[in-house]
């Protein structure tokens, strides 16, 4: 049988091909992954796109759970605060009520407990990042103004809105409360409160049943700050979530588009001697023919 | 009875015979790296015996002919399998480049949607800050402008193939031409019984490059052959070539008309039928889908934003505050019917304008949360954004790597076929330089017999001379 006499054109071809592949490896090694271009890998470079928005979402949330905590940190301390504020006018209340106590001395208490009023507007009109945190989602507008025409001394100038925010794939959370639930519930009105206390104070009788209210406006905001506590909670238990996510996320995409670096190594050396023999096959077939043994 | 004469003229004839073969293998010895070469074999004959009753004497050989050796069917296969070759690797290099716009990077659309549905989270954080609103505005820009560089990208590289169209069929023809010329020179010398060996190389060469270009289809006839695409478009008959002619269409592409007939769509294989895949089908299909995805995003997200109100209080639907109707305010311009990728670019630059809040206060964040939640909702073809365009990098992905496939496939397959070709019809060294042993020896051999001959008519004409 003849052979083909031009062996030429195919170890050229192979040595082509080593050097494709010794190109591969080597940017395989470099980049650590082996899908660089969709076709090495369809399938999975699809399923990169998809996880590097999950990633980029998963991010976000982190992100957004600290733009929240922020806010929320600080409306619990405000209520924390209020709370306090209404301590102290209870006392003052039932220093106020005590019979040994003569006019001048309550009418000192009263100036206390007025203190006390402001204080309360004041944070009951905390701002954070320049919004009010305690008006609904009018945070825009101051909630609480003084208003000697109403009972409680003070006018409710937000809304009963709340916002919730997704901070992970099925997980939405609220993140606030209206200063008209908080505080201007019906029957547990903390201004109503602090104004009656200062009005019986004035007059001398109901001073009791005054700081009974105030002592129950104080208990109900007590027990809506539960709602912070747990939305904190929660927080924290989304961002150990979410790192955990994050984690398995960066696994994923290293089992679906890592490069196996030992696979690779081992290949690369592979070509690597493969592409010599070629040569040393090419530079030793120059040599013979018979013509050389004709001189 | 024979006579020296006719010894005489036996030996010459084998001394004629073997530079005949002489000339043979050294025209294969030159033509060792010749493209396209097949060797060529001298065709020794013994010449037409005398008889000279009871006895037949020899009268010497004949080279009866120089002849080139091909094997037609594996010619035939060659030309099949460097179109496939020539397709694949077309349109396998046509979409290596198209994929990189859809490599993972700081700029590509997946990237950019993402990074629009997470600055609109961060926005719904805080609705009444500018500075995220601005930031939702920007990452709306990017989405446009990765849709805009990706679809004009494409539509570059369909400009670019729609060039190599043109340059592909100026080549198609310049070859016919060529073909055309040696069929005439192949004739002609067949007609008068010469070996046409190598125009008959050449003419393989030019029908193997026509073939690596467009699907041809070789008809052999007498002394000639006919060429056509595979659909039957003449390129060559005999000694006359046909032309192929471009024209452009309404889309500014340029269609191939043969005869004035358009055989764009009927070109499927060799380099021309690579490109028009990519110009025509690839690209296109790409092109198509990167138009839903982008316009179904901007449909999606302004419906959202025009059902809310923007930071001063304002409606952005058709109507305003006071019920009167008002122009929408739209985040994306309304998507074009044609062209939505390339043309896709944001309406507004006042960021108070978002629709983030659902009641009209400031602080609502609930039109941000709706316009968010489309992220993960089925808005384009029954898949969210991100999935539908994870299919596009799988099927750019797939295409590439199939059209590699095929390419490395097809080029192996050649590359057999090539081998096969060279086995019977390569130039070996080894062989020619075993030939001219022989042809040499059997030179010297005949030298000698003429050497003899002389010698004994020498003697012969002594014996005259001395009888006479």
């Amino acid at each position: 049988m003849r052979v083909n006499p031009d062996p030429y054109p195919d170890l050229l071809a192979s040595v082509a091909q080593t050097q494709q592949q010794i190109n591969t490896d080597e940017q395989e090694i470099a980049s650590g992954m082996s899908v660089s271009l969709p076709s090495d890998n369809p399938s999975a470079a699809a399923v990169l796109v998809q996880n590097a928005d999950q990633t980029s979402q998963a991010d976000q949330f982190e992100r957004s759970i600290g733009s929240i905590q922020g806010e929320m940190q600080n409306a619990d301390s405000t209520l924390s605060s209020v709370i306090t504020s209404l301590q102290q006018a209870i006392s003052l209340g039932v220093e106020g009520a005590n019979g040994t106590v003569n006019t001048s001395d309550r009418a000192a208490i009263v100036t206390q407990v007025q203190g006390i009023q402001s204080q309360l507007l004041s944070l009951a009109n905390f701002t954070y990042q320049g919004n009010y945190v305690f008006a609904g989602t009018k945070t825009q507008t101051t909630p609480y103004v003084l208003d000697p025409s109403s009972p409680s001394g003070v006018t409710y100038q937000g809304n009963s809105g709340t916002n919730s925010v997704t901070l992970g794939n099925h997980f939405t959370l609220q993140t606030n409360l209206p200063g008209s639930q908080l505080f201007s519930s019906s029957g547990t009105d903390m201004f109503q409160s602090i104004q009656d206390l200062i009005t019986s104070l004035q007059s001398g009788t109901g001073i009791g049943t005054a700081v009974t209210e105030v002592s129950n406006a104080s208990s109900a905001i007590d027990s809506q700050r539960v709602f912070y506590g747990n939305a904190l909670n929660q927080l924290t238990a989304q961002q150990t979530y979410l790192s955990t996510e994050t984690t398995q996320l960066a696994q994923q995409q290293n089992t679906v588009g890592g490069a196996d670096l030992t696979a690779v190594i081992s290949n690369l050396t592979t070509a690597q001697t493969s592409l010599q023999a070629t040569l040393e096959t090419i530079g030793q077939t120059a040599n013979t023919n018979l013509f050389e043994y004709l001189k | 009875m024979s006579s020296l004469n006719a010894s005489l003229a036996s030996a010459l004839s084998g001394l004629i015979a073997d530079q005949g073969a002489m000339a043979a293998t050294t025209n294969n010895v030159a033509n060792v790296n010749t493209p396209g070469y097949s060797r060529q074999e001298a065709v020794l004959v013994a010449s037409d015996p005398v008889v000279l009753d009871p006895l037949t004497f020899g009268t010497g050989v004949t080279l009866q002919d120089v002849e080139s050796i091909r094997d037609p069917i594996l010619e035939s296969q060659i030309q099949q399998q460097t179109q496939a070759e020539g397709q694949y690797s077309t349109l396998a290099s046509a979409l290596q480049q198209t994929q990189t716009n859809f490599t993972a990077s700081t700029g590509d659309i997946g990237t950019a949607i993402s990074n629009f549905f997470d600055s609109i989270n961060q926005l719904s954080t805080n609705p009444s800050d500018l500075s995220l609103r601005q930031g939702v505005l920007t990452a709306a820009g990017n989405v446009a402008s990765s849709f805009n560089t990706t679809a004009n990208s494409l539509t570059q590289q369909q400009t670019s193939l729609d060039l190599s169209v043109v340059q592909q069929v100026g080549q198609i023809n310049q070859l016919s031409q060529q073909i055309a010329q040696l069929n005439t020179q192949v004739s002609n010398l067949q007609n008068v019984g010469e070996n046409a060996g190598t125009f008959i190389d050449q003419r393989q060469q030019a029908i193997d490059q026509l073939s690596s270009l467009v699907d041809v289809s070789v008809i052999p006839s007498d002394n000639s052959l006919t060429l056509t695409t595979a659909n039957g478009a003449p390129l060559v008959t005999g000694q006359q070539s046909f032309q192929l002619q471009t024209q452009t269409n309404s889309a500014g592409l340029h269609e191939i008309y043969s005869q004035g007939n358009n055989i764009t769509s009927q070109i499927t294989s060799g380099q021309l039928g690579g490109t028009l895949a990519a110009r025509d089908q690839e690209i296109p299909a790409i092109l198509t889908q990167l138009n839903t995805l982008a316009a179904g995003l901007a449909t999606s997200v302004n419906n959202v934003q025009i059902a809310g109100y923007d930071l001063n209080g304002n409606p952005t639907g058709a109507t305003s505050l006071s019920g009167s109707p008002q122009t929408p305010v739209y985040l994306f311009n309304p998507p074009a019917a044609t062209g939505a990728a390339a043309n896709l670019s944001v309406a507004m630059t006042d960021p108070s304008l978002i629709a983030a809040s659902s009641d009209g206060t400031a602080g609502s964040n609930g039109n941000a949360e709706a316009m968010y939640a489309l992220s993960n909702q089925a808005i384009i073809d029954g898949q969210s954004p991100t999935d539908y365009y994870s299919g596009i990098v799988f099927n750019v992905g797939n295409a590439a790597s199939n059209a590699s496939a095929e390419q490395t496939a097809s080029s192996g397959v050649l590359q057999q076929l090539n081998d096969q070709r060279a086995e019977v019809s390569g130039v070996s060294l080894d062989e020619e330089a075993a030939n001219l042993v022989q042809y040499q020896n059997a030179y010297s051999a005949s030298a000698q017999v003429i050497t003899a001959i002389n010698d004994m008519m020498y003697a012969t004409i002594q014996m005259t001379t001395l009888t006479g």
